[in-house]
């Protein structure tokens, strides 16, 4: 589960296609919002956690990655990811990323956590550094995008292996799934409105505000 | 009843989106009346919140909810007149992206639930940046991109903040609900490993939303190129909700018993953004910018009185509720000066005194206000942050606040001077001002004056409740 989790994270790192990486992402939502449902529970399986599961897939797995195919599509211009930082150089930091996240966990003194959230921990932890090098290290503003996805993925994960309690308030819960949402849909709009400007989202064009 | 001041704007807003412009700038004005009306029920605790897990009425959170409601009810009034004179293409989107702003905003200040609270901050991010790209320049888009990435990532970082806190309570085994005021009660026994780690990540996180340095790069350019009214909200009552979140974590952290530690990362990151804003703000060619610097300035001077606690905090108090009626003034009058000149640039405006006499009058009381010349109100709250700062010995902080102090007031007034004085060679003016769009940043002023004169003992009471609980005090 986690280890899909790793691949899924490595293979957007690599991927040199924007629609490679919408697809990567629409897999990483799913296994993601997955996750709570492979974790020991004090209640077990209950009604209300399943219903949460399908509320998440189609949120993370369908909505969103469907929001950025069609940006994609629209943006005709040309689907190479154009990195700052080249492909091998960002998935070499992703695995030193990963042997950074076990130090940092083993460093942590968590004895009380139950086995399997350690390495959720880990996976956790490297799943939102490489959300960050995504961010910084792409030109084009739907990989920032992504990599502000795969950011919140990652700390949505640190939340489950940590804060058990967030995850059995719904209404919490799904407060911050809509705020997602939106922060989507915004970016979308703003997204457009930039290809129709700028002829194109790469933000190096974007550099006219400065002191 | 309490959830009403966000729940009324929310309706409002999505109504607005699909009525024709001219009604929509009717319940613009209507829902802001509504909205103080319920801020006043609430403010003297006439009712009380419907459920109480979510929401509650603190002192902090009412004194930024009152200066939301008073700030919005006079900036929607100036909207309707500033909407007559500019061509506005998407204008319902526009009005109804201020009720949804307005929405967000007043959940900030009722929120308890420390998640709740980081939502109601997302969406504040979420809601305000349609406002910013109303224009649709290249410019524009490239500050609202700016602000919905740079925001969003950093309050990404807070949530996480907000998971450490939460986890610092399993990890001393202790089982509460995850609200700031039942956490207030335990908070002694919180891991403080842990609550240090999370104070760290939700100061970053909120402090970006607020304009502390580093992270306020985006602020400049958000509030010099989104519209006028958007700005003044922006700037008068968006930083103080996101000052509201750090205020809430320093509080649970000085009840932990951590209170030096959040201190002096708050009195770090006040004298940093006080530094920046001083550096920048000497070269400044755009006049909006140089009031968006001035706003991270003063955040500043908000996180440095909080940290040193004491008379100090009073003092920070004072200058929120001062800076905002200031601050949102001046930005209204340079909205007025944008219709008058059709440009940002200072060098190409002039003679203000001469051509628009009203707004020119106002612009340069205001600028006297905010920096901190008596009578108005931010003379008193610097004062009493020094005092304060003085008393706690912190003595080399404070020369470095007086320092930036002094040079950005050297820095503005060049500037101001040229724009109000400086001689210009042709007269036109594209719209000359008018009493409607003068009148609100006056009353905003005005208020502030009114404020220093006599402090109602409501508003005194109020700010009391909201700093005795870390120890701030009028008696120093």
């Amino acid at each position: 589960m986690l280890a899909l989790i790793l691949l899924s994270v490595l293979l957007s790192l690599r991927s040199n296609r924007l629609m490679a990486l919408v697809k990567l992402m629409a897999f990483q939502g799913v296994v993601v919002s997955a996750v709570p449902l492979f974790l020991e529970t004090e209640h077990g399986l209950t009604f209300n956690l399943f219903v949460f599961f399908i509320l998440l897939v189609l949120v993370k797995g369908v909505f969103i990655p469907g929001l950025m195919y069609i940006a994609v599509k629209k943006v005709v211009a040309s689907r190479e990811i154009e990195p700052i930082i080249g492909y091998h150089a960002s998935l070499f930091a992703g695995l030193i990323m990963i042997v950074f996240s076990v130090y940092v966990t083993n460093n942590l003194h968590l004895a009380m956590l139950p086995a399997g959230h350690k390495l959720l921990l880990v996976t956790a932890i490297t799943t939102m550094g490489a959300g960050l090098v995504l961010l910084m290290a792409r030109r084009k503003a739907i990989t920032q995008v992504i990599g502000y996805l795969m950011m919140e993925n990652g700390i949505y994960l640190i939340g489950t292996a940590l804060a058990k309690e967030v995850h059995t308030q719904y209404v919490v819960e799904f407060a911050v799934l809509l705020d997602l949402i939106v922060a989507v849909l915004v970016m979308g709009i703003v997204l457009n409105d930039i290809n129709h400007t700028f002829d194109d989202v790469d933000t190096a064009l974007m550099g006219q505000l400065k002191d | 009843m309490l959830q009403f001041v966000f729940l009324i704007p929310l309706i409002a807003g999505i109504a607005v989106f699909f009525l024709p412009a001219k009604k929509g700038r009717l319940i613009l004005v209507a829902t802001a009346i509504i909205h103080a009306t319920f801020t006043g029920l609430e403010w003297f605790k006439i009712t009380g919140p419907l459920q109480t897990k979510y929401f509650a009425n603190t002192p902090e959170g009412m004194l930024v909810l009152a200066i939301l409601s008073f700030l919005f009810l006079f900036i929607s009034l100036y909207t309707v007149a500033y909407m007559n004179e500019v061509e506005m293409s998407k204008e319902p989107i526009f009005n109804g992206c201020m009720l949804l702003f307005l929405a967000a905003m007043s959940m900030v200040a009722i929120a308890d639930h420390i998640i709740m609270l980081w939502v109601a901050v997302e969406a504040t991010t979420l809601m305000s940046a349609p406002l910013i790209f109303v224009h649709r320049s290249k410019e524009a888009l490239e500050a609202t991109w700016k602000y919905v990435l740079i925001c969003s990532v950093g309050i990404a970082l807070a949530l996480l903040g907000c998971f450490f806190v939460i986890f610092s309570m399993t990890m001393s085994d202790v089982h509460v609900p995850i609200s700031f005021s039942a956490l207030a009660t335990v908070a002694s026994q919180l891991n403080p490993i842990w609550l240090k780690a999370g104070f760290i990540f939700v100061v970053i996180g909120y402090g970006t939303k607020m304009g502390l340095a580093p992270m306020h790069t985006w602020l400049p350019d958000a509030h010099s190129e989104a519209p006028s009214p958007a700005s003044a909200l922006l700037s008068g009552a968006l930083l103080n909700c996101a000052f509201l979140g750090v205020y809430r974590c320093h509080q649970l952290m000085y009840a932990a018993g951590l209170g030096d530690y959040s201190s002096n990362v708050l009195i770090a990151f006040g004298l940093a953004s006080m530094l920046v804003s001083a550096v920048f703000i000497l070269n400044q060619n755009d006049y909006k910018r140089m009031l968006a610097y001035s706003s991270i300035e003063n955040m500043g001077i908000i996180a440095f009185g909080t940290g040193i606690g004491g008379l100090a905090l009073f003092g920070a108090m004072l200058h929120m509720i001062h800076h905002s009626l200031v601050k949102s003034s001046l930005f209204l009058s340079a909205g007025n000066i944008l219709l008058g000149y059709g440009t940002k640039i200072i060098n190409k405006t002039g003679g203000m005194l001469r051509l628009f006499p009203k707004t020119g009058a106002t612009f340069f009381a205001g600028f006297a206000g905010i920096s901190g010349f008596p009578p108005f109100g931010l003379f008193i709250s610097e004062l009493l942050i020094i005092l304060g700062a003085i008393k706690a010995g912190r003595y080399v902080a404070i020369s470095i606040f007086i320092f930036s102090l002094i040079l950005i007031f050297a820095g503005a007034s060049r500037l101001v001077m040229q724009m109000i004085f400086a001689e210009r060679d042709k007269d036109e003016i594209l719209v000359p001002e008018k009493w409607v769009r003068a009148l609100p940043p006056i009353i905003l002023l005005l208020t502030s004056l009114a404020l220093v004169i006599w402090l109602p003992d409501t508003i005194y009471q109020t700010i009391q409740n909201a700093i005795s609980s870390i120890g701030g005090t009028v008696n120093g």
